[in-house]
């Protein structure tokens, strides 16, 4: 529990930058593409999964002694559909038109890979303390990255901004960037452009290859990334 | 034994934690459903009120206790006196959802489709332009044309929707369609029929009877006279208490209709539209045409393209005069040409001669087939010049 | 009938396909799908999954769930019922059928954490198909996703043999070349509606 301000800090401002889960790790590439298509859309995805994101690493950093290993991907999986579902019923009483807004993507924060990946990377091997503030960090770095492109692909795709119009933007849209394709091209663009940026101080390929892929709960277990062909280590389930 | 322990332990903690999760589930929900089934309750008022403003509040209507026109899925009853009616129908494609507000008065306050997959998207505004019509006006009202499908379904669920509103207000209302109220009156004029008639191409000139249709078991004639329907008996015959002068046109004209047309021998004359099929003169002197028009789909030389034609049958008189002109059959596109099958278009040549018949109004939107059709007329107009002659 | 269940078929498949319009599914599609053989072999377990995962969930909603009233269960339960069944499928056919199980097993671990999966149950929820409409759209969903995996394991062994700028190489490229094939996609718009008229 001896913690120096610094590295609480660093844990806090991570998740913004150098460990950005959107850019850096590219980990819940499947709500940043999709509820992206509107600024108002995308804060509102990114504050519910930063939610449950603080909620889940709160509750397993809390009960990482509690939870043998051998259940430990169920017992997170309940808790954060638990979470998930909670949220989902706040927005569905209080922002109704947010809750159409992100139909099933709502729902699908139960399979972000962020949150998951969270909890099996840092949360059960930490305090509650810092994995709230890991919480945090980690969600409002993936807020922050879905409002950048929510803002790109709005304004260049709808003329407007969290659905006020601009004026000479309402009259040259652009509509493919609204469109699915236009999510997967300024998302690759930004990456790029985030690589170019952070040259040699991001991390390698195989960081986030592996430990950050979808299914880093499961890379632990050796089959899946191994499929993949980039985890030569087989391990038995 | 410690591995017996260990799954135990693992169990009841996954247990554990699924209960205590689902309790907290049980108790969020239970604070938020209520909340959320207001929300829905208010989001359906605030719809409502859309095609009906200013009104109060609804409530929906049983429609088990109401005939009423077949599009109407729902109808709520607003506290006012008015009306919200939702109707499913078709347009261009199906699945056309409109949604249309009825005030006390029986006018038109709003109309939106909420749901459709037409092609052109007119739906969208069409409501908009018949808000303020009433159940006399409605019929008036224009399409748009190009989306003629759409938009003259959308006027006819909102016509369904004024006649629902004034049932379901206590009243009653005709909401049989033209060929109901024609195949109810002729059944009321002659029962001995027993409902099969065949409609006769009327080759007589008369200023009352407008048509005249025939017992398939000869039983009789029924001719229609404007609103009158006169039935005669087996032998022409009109029954007593009938009309009288109606009554004598109606024999006068079931009696030339007996009277075997004489069949003509087209090669028989020189220089007419190759483009007749059949063509009879009665013993009036009337000649009976059919005649195939090019429409969109031939368009340009009728002999050497293909397609299908638009048969018209035109009884024409010696003076040149149009007594009735009917389309047979056509295969123009559905929706625009194909307004040439309507009474509305072709009964606009009754009473026209070669000097005016062009004046009639075009199928808007089908530029080809009215003037294929409009070609055809022409051509029997001189067919007819040129049989009498011979004669 | 037959018609409405080719349409949600070909419809899934082609103009709401998962991966290219609807992003379900995009980790896997991104990192499995470098080699053909690995692409088919991702594609066929996600469609088993699918199918499977749709004919328990459905019938978990409309006899367990909603009799109960307590559909908010719905993440929840089909997440459990999803995990627990590619669990039982993995254990099951390492059992019975091991060579399936080399080519495909492999896969099936990496499919619990898959939105498309949970994705594909609760839209079948949402969109109110009966049984059987569940089950075909499940399999054009699943087809659909077979279909952008192989396309795009083709034009992934094409990127990797290129001379790509340095900040471009990865994800980046990946992603743009993924736009472009949902751009084409697009062109499968109102095919299917047109399919019967």
């Amino acid at each position: 529990m001896v913690n120096n301000q610094n590295s609480n800090m660093s844990i806090l401002l991570r998740g913004l930058l150098a460990e950005n889960p959107v850019f850096i790790l590219v980990l819940g590439t499947c709500p940043t593409l999709a509820t992206t298509t509107g600024v108002v859309g995308a804060f509102g995805m990114g504050l519910s999964a930063t939610a449950v994101l603080i909620c889940s690493n709160f509750v397993i950093s809390l009960l990482r002694k509690v939870i043998p290993d051998t259940v430990r991907i169920p017992c997170y999986i309940v808790l954060i559909a638990g979470f998930v579902t909670i949220v989902q019923m706040f927005i569905h009483a209080f922002l109704p038109e947010l809750y159409e807004t992100l139909g099933v993507y709502l729902a699908l924060i139960t399979v972000n890979c962020i949150i998951l990946g969270r909890a099996e990377m840092f949360a059960n091997k930490n305090t509650p303390g810092k994995a709230v503030l890991d919480g945090i960090g980690m969600g409002l770095g993936f807020t922050l990255a879905l409002l950048l492109m929510a803002t790109i692909r709005e304004v260049l795709g709808n003329g407007s901004f969290a659905g006020i119009a601009i004026p000479f933007m309402q009259d040259h849209t652009i509509g493919m960037f609204v469109k699915a394709p236009g999510g997967m091209l300024v998302f690759g663009v930004l990456i790029a452009l985030v690589h170019k940026i952070t040259h040699g101080k991001a991390p390698v390929k195989k960081d986030f290859s592996c430990a950050g892929c979808p299914s880093a709960a499961y890379c632990k277990t050796g089959s899946a990334c191994a499929s993949a062909g980039q985890n030569p280590e087989k391990a038995e389930v | 034994m410690t591995i017996e322990k260990d799954q135990i332990k693992s169990v009841g903690v996954l247990f554990a934690i699924c209960a205590v999760i689902a309790v907290l589930m049980a108790l969020v929900n239970s604070f938020t459903a209520p909340i959320i089934k207001e929300n829905e309750a208010a989001a359906a008022n605030k719809a409502l009120l859309e095609v009906l403003p200013g009104g109060g509040t609804f409530e929906e209507v049983d429609l088990s206790a109401y005939t009423l026109p077949a599009t109407v899925t729902a109808a709520y009853r607003e506290s006012n006196g008015g009306y919200v009616i939702q109707l499913t129908t078709t347009g261009f494609s199906s699945g056309l959802v409109i949604m249309c507000g009825v005030d006390a008065s029986g006018t038109v306050t709003g109309a939106l489709s909420l749901a459709s997959s037409e092609t052109l998207g007119e739906e969208k505004t069409y409501g908009g332009t018949l808000v303020g019509l009433t159940g006399a006006t409605i019929d008036g009202a224009d399409t748009v044309s190009g989306a003629t499908k759409t938009t003259g379904a959308f006027k006819a669920a909102v016509k369904d929707a004024l006649n629902a509103a004034i049932i379901l207000g206590g009243g009653s209302v005709d909401i049989r369609s033209a060929e109901e109220i024609l195949m109810d009156s002729l059944n009321e004029a002659l029962p001995e029929a027993e409902g099969a008639f065949t409609s006769l191409f009327l080759t007589v000139a008369s200023d009352t009877v407008d048509a005249l249709y025939q017992a398939d078991n000869g039983a009789g004639y029924v001719a229609v006279c404007g609103e009158t329907y006169v039935a005669l008996d087996g032998n022409g015959k009109a029954a007593a208490g009938a009309d009288a002068a109606l009554a004598a046109d109606a024999e006068a004209a079931a009696a030339a209709m007996a009277i075997p047309s004489e069949a003509l021998d087209l090669n028989k004359y020189e220089g007419i539209s190759t483009s007749i099929t059949e063509a009879y003169v009665t013993v009036d002197g009337v000649y009976d045409i059919t005649i195939k028009a090019a429409g969109y789909g031939i368009n340009g030389d009728e002999y050497t393209a293909s397609g299908e034609y638009i048969y018209v049958r035109l009884a024409i008189t010696a003076e040149g005069e149009i007594l009735r002109c009917v389309t047979v059959s056509q295969g123009e596109t559905d929706g625009i040409g194909s307004a040439c099958a309507e009474p509305a278009f072709y009964t606009q040549f009754n009473g026209r001669t070669v000097a005016d018949y062009e004046g009639i109004d075009a199928i808007s939107g089908a530029t080809y087939t009215t003037s294929g059709y409009l070609a055809a007329v022409g051509k029997a107009l001189a067919a007819v010049d040129i049989m009498k002659g011979v004669e | 009938m037959f018609k409405t269940l080719v349409v949600i078929l070909m419809s899934s498949i082609l103009i709401n396909n998962y991966v290219l319009s609807r992003f379900l599914g995009i980790c896997p599609f991104l990192g499995v799908s470098k080699k053909l053989d690995q692409a088919v072999g991702m594609g066929i377990a996600v469609i088993l999954v699918m199918l499977i995962a749709t004919a328990v969930t459905w019938p978990i909603q409309y006899f367990l769930l909603v009799p109960f009233g307590i559909d908010y269960m719905q993440t929840i339960v089909f997440i459990l019922v999803i995990a627990a069944l590619v669990q039982l499928i993995e254990t099951f056919m390492k059992k019975a059928i091991p060579s399936l199980h080399k080519g495909l097993g492999v896969y099936l671990p990496l499919i619990t954490t898959n939105c498309a999966v949970l994705g594909v149950t609760i839209n079948n929820i949402t969109d109110g198909y009966n049984f059987l409409e569940s089950m075909v759209s499940s399999l054009g969903c699943g087809l659909g996703f077979l279909l952008a995996m192989v396309l795009f394991s083709g034009l992934r062994s094409r990127i990797d043999d290129s001379n790509i700028p340095e900040s471009f190489r990865g994800f980046a490229t990946t992603l743009i070349a993924a736009s472009f094939i949902s751009l084409a996609f697009f062109g499968f718009a109102g095919v299917v509606d047109n399919l019967f008229a």
